[in-house]
């Protein structure tokens, strides 16, 4: 190996009376018996490890030092396993300028103690990491999530019991500066929804007026539930990696894109952003902008008003297939919708949301036109847009 | 015990210890004015007593030692290179015959730091039991906790520690160790004035006088003289750590004797209490976390609990879950906790928890009943908000959560989830959830602006 690992060093020695403070070494190096690593808390790592200490009868001083690892002196803690009852820790000392501490431990004779000593590690970070492949269909995908653990902890961790707070735990070695990918969870044929996404306040309303053809985000959409074979535990944020089965021999894929993963807890909805299409055109207009029931101040100037509005979309799919289109419409302060083309959803005060299912080669006189007509209420040109 | 006088012909130099504190008993000879130079003796200490504040950096150093003087005028020298003593505070009195040793004075040499000098009146010649008292800095004690709660987070084992450290640059052997919970008053800092090796110009008096703050510690003093020292003990078993209430403080005196020389620190075990129950409680305050949901354990440090026999220092505390039949953990957090008088109840926070959620969702906004001036513009108007949270609970465990809303202004709140009013501007909701719940819960708020404004 290149790098000199210097492990965590236990040394069980005799207490000679008189030597409280010299630091006296003697060999006695137990191996660890088990080494336990919970990464189940996203900002630390608990490393539990037990080994086999031979206790003398009366008190015995056992010392336990690191270098070039990074424990959390403050967070190490021991526990006697095999008589928890009859062999004691009496103190723990902190020698000066020393990654060390000496335990006193108090045994009634002389025996075998199993002890698990646990402690914060630093330097072991994880990510978690998506890969999905999609059916050509883009009705599926076969989704891997894995956990890339980065051991920069100074330790090598040998046959530890990895455990992420969920699913089952692995039995793995990762030496000090090793990156390992594990998979953690494997999903055939997983439901999926492509849709698109236009949102009025994010893209132009008219493309006419645009240089390039305007893009519009094309997501997939995975349910985290059980129908979708999944819903047995939160999704973590991480990276993820699209991919698309391609006709080509032998498994060949290609790149779709990519998107981070936010936090998803069970039966929410994940949607990932992964490109743009470019194969549907959506022009929005806003036919109507009538100020009415104006209020004047005595010195003529407007101080309320409602509005009556009115928007036309014209959305053309040029694609050999249909598609779902969410078209989201922002409308700020108090209104009141008069009038709807098609069925919405409220998402919020001031969100609006159509899904609409674009026919294949819908263009021309057979696109799809939506109306909407609604009157703002008692104006004043402060309304809310957000909260 | 025999003592030898030396004669010497040199001042005492610091290569002889590196205790730093030294002692000399010498003839006060009164035409020798300008040399110190006298007999010597350096008695060892008989018993050391260190009184370690938690609140302050401060320790008060009590120690024994036997003396032998002459009749008639002593001598006595005392100093404490390279410690972080307290000039100011260095007191000497006889333990034994004491009607019969009287302290004249005392002298801080010119152009010497960190000595003293004490002209004792003996009326008996022989050996005299004394006691040196002094304040230093440098020592510090700190508690701290270790959580380790069961897997439905019903129950924890709580375990107290303390830590002393020592960085006086004096090591300290044997000595019987007492810890002060409590907030005392200084009003020059102890390390500020060890620094200056003899007592200095003092700082200009405080507007109010200290003698509250002093009182209190003058008091902890006498209570801690009376207590009787601690025997030695078969060091096989943990030190049992004496608590008792002193005034407006708690005095832990950890059993037996210690030794923890300086650059060291040593963590002894104070208590150890299992089954003590706990409430896995969440919050939401988007005011003091902004989205996220922030987890707490909580339980009162009561008899009911288990616990209540003292208040609980202020200290850290590292919190540990079981997961597993055999008892790993995983780590729920670590923070701090404040003082915990006896039958306070508790939070420990351990920052946020993933796996619950609160979302709140305005979903109507209105503006309505609005009225105008003489002038006739917008005088007064009033809003209705319809807000719509939906919680998840993705534990496996059930939890409490408690959701509280700051309100602006003059308010009324419509809604079926009973809530408590906290003050005028807030209020908390309160649910209970269980394993992998989701529920939603709506409110109507109604607030009046400017003219509509009645109350």
């Amino acid at each position: 190996m290149n790098t000199p690992i210097i492990l965590p060093a236990l040394l069980a020695l005799l207490l000679a009376a008189g030597t409280a403070h010299a630091r006296v070494k003697l060999v006695a190096l137990p191996e660890r018996a088990r080494v336990a690593v919970s990464l189940a808390h996203p900002d630390a790592t608990l490393v539990e490890e037990e080994r086999l200490l031979t206790l003398q009868k009366g008190v015995n001083q056992v010392d336990f030092s690191w270098r070039g690892v990074q424990i959390d002196p403050m967070s190490i803690q021991v526990r006697m396993l095999s008589h928890p009852d009859k062999v004691q820790v009496l103190n723990t000392s902190y020698p000066p300028n020393e990654n060390a501490l000496i335990w006193e431990i108090a045994s009634p004779s002389a025996q075998e103690e199993r002890v698990r000593i646990s402690y914060l590690l630093s330097g072991l970070s994880r990510d978690v990491v998506y890969k999905a492949v999609a059916e050509p269909d883009e009705k599926s995908l076969a989704l891997r999530n894995y956990l890339r653990l980065r051991n920069d902890s100074g330790e090598d961790l040998t046959d530890a019991e990895i455990s992420i707070g969920y699913g089952t735990d692995f039995k793995k070695t990762i030496a000090h500066e090793e990156i390992l990918e594990l998979l953690s969870e494997k999903v055939d044929a997983l439901p999926i929804k492509k849709v698109l996404t236009w949102d009025a306040a994010l893209l132009p309303w008219d493309p006419e007026y645009q240089k390039q053809t305007v893009g519009i985000p094309l997501s997939y959409v995975i349910q985290n539930d059980k129908t979708s074979k999944l819903g047995v535990h939160t999704l973590l944020p991480g990276k993820a990696r699209l991919f698309i089965k391609t006709g080509e021999k032998g498994d060949g894929v290609a790149f779709t894109g990519e998107d981070w993963v936010p936090l998803t807890p069970v039966d929410r909805e994940l949607k990932l952003y992964i490109g743009q299409s470019r194969d549907v055109k959506v022009t929005q207009r806003k036919i109507k902008d009538d100020k009415t029931n104006i209020r004047r101040n005595n010195n003529n100037q407007i101080v309320l008003y409602d509005t009556d509005e009115e928007l036309k979309i014209e959305i053309e799919n040029f694609k050999k297939d249909p598609i779902t289109l969410l078209l989201i419409e922002h409308i700020p302060g108090y209104w009141k919708l008069e009038k709807s083309s098609h069925e919405y959803k409220r998402k919020d005060a001031f969100t609006i949301e159509y899904e609409l299912s674009l026919p294949k080669e819908s263009s021309g006189n057979k696109k799809t036109v939506v109306t909407l007509k609604y009157s703002r209420i008692n104006v004043q040109g402060n309304e809310p847009q957000t909260y | 015990m025999t003592r030898t006088f030396l004669p010497s012909s040199h001042p005492i130099s610091t290569k002889f210890l590196r205790i730093g504190v030294l002692l000399s008993l010498c003839i006060f000879l009164a035409a020798a004015s300008h040399g110190r130079i006298s007999v010597v003796t350096l008695p060892g200490r008989d018993t050391v007593q260190l009184t370690i504040y938690n609140s302050a950096d401060l320790t008060m150093v009590k120690e024994t030692r036997l003396l032998t003087f002459r009749k008639g005028l002593n001598k006595l020298e005392f100093s404490w290179a390279n410690t972080l003593i307290d000039p100011t505070s260095v007191e000497f009195r006889a333990l034994t015959q004491a009607d019969k040793v009287e302290v004249l004075d005392v002298s801080f040499p010119p152009r010497v730091t960190n000595t003293l000098e004490w002209r004792i009146q003996s009326e008996v010649a022989g050996e005299v039991q004394v006691e040196i008292r002094y304040f230093t800095s440098g020592i510090s004690w700190a508690a701290d906790y270790v959580v380790e709660a069961d897997k439905q987070e019903k129950r924890m084992t709580l375990a107290g520690n303390v830590r002393v450290t020592n960085n006086s640059g004096e090591d300290y052997e044997n000595a019987q160790i007492r810890l002060v919970v409590g907030v005392i008053r200084l009003v020059e800092e102890i390390r500020q004035l060890a620094q200056q090796g003899r007592p200095g110009q003092s700082q200009p008096p405080p507007p109010v006088s200290a003698t509250e703050a002093e009182t209190k510690v003058l008091r902890m003093r006498k209570a801690g003289l009376a207590l009787a020292a601690a025997a030695d003990l078969a060091a096989e078993k943990p030190k049992e750590i004496v608590k008792e209430g002193v005034s407006e403080y708690f005095l832990y005196t950890v059993e037996g004797r210690d030794t923890i020389p300086t650059g060291w620190s040593k963590r002894l075990p104070s208590f150890k209490q299992a089954d003590v129950p706990i409430v896995s409680y969440y919050k939401f305050e988007k005011e003091q976390w902004d989205d996220q949901v922030v987890r707490f354990y909580r339980f009162k440090n009561d008899a009911e609990s288990k616990l209540g026999k003292e208040p609980l220092p202020d200290g850290v505390v590292m919190a540990l879950r079981t997961v597993t039949a055999d008892g790993l953990c995983a780590f729920v957090g670590r923070t701090a906790v404040k003082y915990i008088p006896i039958g306070e109840q508790v939070e420990m926070q351990f920052g946020n928890d993933r796996e619950v959620t609160v979302k709140p969702k305005l979903m109507d906004w209105r503006k309505e009943d609005i009225r105008f001036d003489p002038q006739g513009n917008v005088s007064g108007w009033t809003t209705k908000e319809t807000w719509e949270f939906e919680l998840q609970n993705s534990k496996e465990i059930p939890i409490v959560l408690d959701i509280r809303r700051h309100f602006r202004g003059q308010w009324d709140l419509k809604t079926d989830a009973p809530f408590e009013k906290l003050d005028a501007h807030k209020v908390k909701f309160v649910f209970s959830l269980q394993p992998r719940q989701k529920q939603t819960f709506r409110y109507e708020l109604t607030t009046q602006h400017g003219v509509n404004v009645t109350r």
